[in-house]
């Protein structure tokens, strides 16, 4: 396969993950793309995953790669029951990923459809100042129904990002970023398997609204990788033993992500301004990702399983979480419920117990709106959402679609405790303190 | 007026001697009173078109058929029922009855013919050979004589004159009777809605004190929903007392005492009918019907009659006459004489200015009282179609949209958006609006008796008072405006 074929199959695949977005099929079974298999990119290297995105599809013409971005309102699917009024790129949130090689030139068209003027500014790109896309300072807004041209040379490897300089506030409140990586013609290191790109955003968005508030500050309740709350996120199937490589953007308008993983320990070996010496690099199991920056993590996974990848912040791994309701923890429901019941006959007190049991209450809730919806987990339901993935490390990545769950060897899963090995330990349960 | 006219004019000497010392019971009057309503065909307090026209019962049935009240009172009551109950018992309205007879009595008194005087004189002579003598003499007012028709003829005219406003009467006690029942159905609903309420705050206190138990709520919380709960209790309380209030106007209007005063009402006041009056023709029947230009009517015309008699008494020489016979001991002498009295001096000048003054004064009582009908006809009709657009309003369009509200507040409170208390708001704002649905309610069922009453002829609605605004509530955009997480 030469690169011009791979780019073919990049549109096609692009094309497939469109239509599955269209038919509100954001199941992580459904929407995965295949496993990449090494690209044809300088030093053997793979392509970028994007899960539950695509990545810009850019014709070739004299040795310039040209790419089309259109800005434009889109509808999006956060995670099955809740849609939003959004903005994005080329009918997508976020817009896809654009994936370059050292040295390329590129010539960017820009078409505005959104009812305000808009801008690229090439996040982290190092470029002539007039293409930097700073309304005002460095261009003209482009206009509703304008298309701009913009045009430079990616000359630096590494991760970085997209999203407008005009009234970015709203727009990139409401999911107008993407990310873009440039290979390096000579890689350095390792070789890597597997090369993955999420971007960490957050939104507000209360129940039963669909457009997400772009005036908020602090109150943001949809926290997202790729635009996708789980359990609507894609998960991350990788091979035990292969060398991973995952690019964190945040450009989430408040809000740092420390992201972590499980079964692992990995190392930072980037940001958006470059690649971190070996020298420097450190054990980690949380990546703090800033506002407005890239982390660029790899690791080589030595246990299989299905593994939690998350931000650690808790409040960002829950779905549409409203925060109107007071501490009911440790309260007896039945002495609020025979009152209240009497004159609003569907209330029902909860979070008394606390809160891990809600997301299987199925409690009715305001349309378009997923409060407390975790995901079906193989042992029982996954009381997370938001900010949260799965790291699906197995023996033989090749043959799974990431849909299935890792079937434990038996007697390695922790499960109920026997009465008789705790009392020959001397193990009390009904010990007193 | 026609009624009384004729009766007036064609009534002859003769058959007032004779019926002159008929009886006037009570029960004539009624009679009488029953007659000219039916004859009117005034459907007193019913509802247009619920049937026959209700009856006063006679002074009989008011002593001895006492079962028609507890017959009535057994059952929970209607407004019809309240209507019934009044006329039977109202003691007021027996008084009118009995100020009837008082005017029929002076009626009958007008129309009896003056007596004739009789002088018998014995005189005994000094004289021993003269007999006893004696005189007869026979003495005549036909100056009164001839006055009784038009006596007569003013006493018939006051006594109409009473009869209708009688009449109008037992139109105000039917009409006060349904008013106040309306009241009481309102009065009970809107105690019934600030219990609901009540219980709300009492629901959120007891959540509050459960969650102030564990840790949950600062004191400074627990004590301000204790206070919303003490202070839902004097609304309560007040609401309680306007119900007792209520249904002691009801037991006066409806004249109930001891054991009668433990009824029960039927149901709540109905949902608005939908039903357009043309108002031109409401105005013009008012006008026709109206009970109060009639009686000033008959009182005009006894006013007149009354001018007409003084003037005749004025002109009219004093004339009496008379035999005499005197016995002088062998024969009778007779004789006749007449004694005329010259109107001179007095030609009852001062009682033809009063009465023309009188007649004067109430022409333009009635151009006033015409006034009156037309506008209070107009206001009624104001007052009806407004009131009833407001509680359509009210039930079918803001009480299902407080309700969806509550509806979705409740799945917002789901979705950790909002917590118990303000779906407990919510839930208030849904009985808040129905105590101002019942207020609006209760002013288009008393617009419409008022309307009832007038078309039957009834006095100017007093009772529609001012027009009530209800606590409508400001729009509650204050739950829930707090984004999530
Ligand atoms: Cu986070």
């Amino acid at each position: 396969m030469d690169r011009r074929d791979f780019v073919k199959l990049g549109a096609a695949i692009s094309g497939t993950l469109v239509a599955a977005r269209a038919a509100g099929q954001a199941l992580p079974s459904q929407a995965r793309p295949l496993p990449a298999k090494p690209g044809p990119f300088p030093g053997g290297q793979v392509r970028v995953v994007t899960p539950n995105g695509a990545t810009l599809p850019m014709k070739e013409k004299d040795g310039l790669k040209i790419g089309h971005l259109v800005a434009m309102p889109v509808d999006h699917t956060f995670a099955p029951g809740l849609e939003g009024a959004c903005w994005g790129y080329n009918g997508r949130v976020h817009g896809p990923t654009i994936e370059v090689v050292e040295g390329d030139r590129a010539r960017f068209y820009v078409t505005n459809r959104l009812p305000e003027p808009t801008t690229v500014h090439w996040h982290g790109i190092i470029l002539p100042n007039g293409m930097d896309g700073v309304a005002g300072l460095t261009q003209r807004p482009i206009m509703p129904r304008e298309t701009h041209m913009y045009e430079f040379t990616f000359d630096k490897p590494g991760t970085f990002m997209y999203h407008p300089h005009f009234d970015e506030m709203t727009q990139m409140a409401l999911g107008m970023v993407g990310m873009i990586v440039v290979h390096p013609k000579k890689p350095k290191g390792p070789r890597v398997d597997r090369d993955f790109a999420l971007i960490t955003h957050e939104w507000a968005i209360r129940a039963g609204m669909r457009r997400p508030d772009p005036n908020e500050m602090k109150d943001f309740n949809v926290l997202t990788f790729n635009a996708k709350a789980f359990p609507g996120t894609e998960p991350l199937v990788v091979g035990k033993g292969e060398r991973v490589r995952i690019r964190l953007g945040n450009l989430s308008a408040m809000d740092h992500h420390p992201i972590h993983l499980h079964g692992l320990s990995f190392e930072v070996v980037g940001t958006d301004g470059g690649d971190i010496p070996v020298s420097a690099r450190v054990p980690e199991t949380t990546v703090l990702v800033p506002t407005g920056s890239v982390r660029v993590i790899e690791f080589v996974p030595t246990e299989s399983g299905d593994w939690a990848m998350h931000c650690h912040m808790t409040h960002h791994i829950m779905n549409q979480m409203g925060h109107g309701m007071g501490v009911i923890v440790g309260a007896n429901a039945a002495k609020i419920d025979a009152r209240v019941q009497q004159l609003v006959p569907g209330y029902m007190t909860m979070g008394h117990t606390g809160m891990g049991d809600m997301a299987e209450m199925k409690m009715p809730a305001p349309k378009n709106s997923i409060p407390m919806v975790g995901g079906k987990g193989p042992f029982s339901s996954i009381d997370m959402g938001g900010m949260f993935t799965i790291l699906k490390v197995r023996d033989n990545p090749e043959s799974e679609d990431g849909s299935g769950w890792y079937s434990h060897p038996k007697g390695s899963v922790a499960d109920k405790a026997d009465a008789a090995m705790m009392q020959a330990d001397g193990v009390d349960p009904d010990v007193k303190f | 007026m026609n009624l009384s006219r004729k009766a007036q004019y064609i009534l002859p000497l003769a058959v007032a001697l004779v019926t002159g010392c008929s009886s006037s019971t009570v029960a004539t009057d009624v009679r009488d009173v029953n007659a000219f309503l039916a004859a009117q065909g005034r459907n007193i307090g019913q509802r247009p078109g619920a049937g026959s026209a209700i009856s006063m019962p006679t002074e009989d049935a008011w002593e001895n058929d006492g079962a028609e009240a507890p017959r009535i009172l057994a059952k929970p009551l209607t407004a019809d029922d309240a209507v019934k109950l009044a006329l039977v018992q109202n003691r007021e309205l027996r008084a009118s009855m009995y100020e009837l007879g008082i005017a029929r009595g002076q009626a009958v008194q007008a129309g009896l013919l003056p007596n004739p005087e009789i002088e018998i004189s014995l005189r005994a002579p000094q004289d021993p050979f003269q007999r006893l003598q004696a005189d007869i003499g026979f003495e005549y007012d036909l100056s009164a004589l001839i006055l009784v028709p038009l006596r007569k003829g003013v006493a018939d005219a006051e006594l109409e004159a009473t009869r209708v406003r009688v009449a109008r009467d037992v139109l105000e006690t039917a009409f006060q009777a349904r008013l106040a029942f309306y009241d009481v159905q309102a009065r009970q609903a809107v105690l019934d809605l600030q219990k609901r309420a009540f219980d709300a705050f009492q629901a959120g206190y007891a959540a509050a004190e459960e969650l102030h138990r564990v840790g949950n709520l600062p004191d400074a919380d627990l004590a301000i929903h204790r206070a919303a709960v003490e202070a839902s209790r004097i609304d309560v309380a007040e609401a309680e007392n306007a119900l007792l209030d209520a249904r002691e106007r009801f037991n006066v209007a409806a004249g109930l005492s001891g054991q009668q005063v433990t009824w029960t009402i039927a149901g709540p006041l109905p949902p608005p009918e939908d039903m357009p009056v043309d108002a031109v023709v409401t105005e013009k029947k008012a006008i026709t019907a109206s009970l109060e230009l009639a009686e000033i009517g008959r009182r005009m015309e006894a006013a007149a009659k009354r001018v007409g008699l003084h003037r005749t008494q004025g002109v009219m020489p004093h004339v009496s006459g008379g035999f005499h016979g005197e016995q002088d001991g062998i024969s009778w002498e007779l004789g006749g004489h007449v004694t005329v009295g010259l109107p001179i001096f007095d030609r009852a000048q001062g009682r033809i200015i009063s009465a023309k003054s009188e007649l004067g004064a109430l022409r333009e009582r009635y151009v006033a009282a015409a006034i009156g009908v037309r506008s209070s006809a107009r206001m009624t009709q104001n007052r009806i179609e407004s009131a009833g657009k407001r509680a359509r309003h009210y039930q079918q369009a803001l009480l299902p949209a407080r309700e969806k509200a509550l509806a979705e507040t409740l799945l917002q409170y789901n979705a950790m958006h909002v917590s118990v208390f303000q779906v407990l708001d919510v839930q208030r704002r849904v009985t808040e609006t129905g105590i101002a649905y019942t207020e609006t309610l209760l002013d288009y069922w008393k617009a419409r008796a008022s309307l009832d009453q007038i078309l039957a002829g009834g006095a100017r609605p007093r009772a529609l008072g001012a027009v009530s605004t209800g606590h409508t509530s400001s729009a509650g955009m204050d739950v829930g405006s707090g984004a999530g997480h």
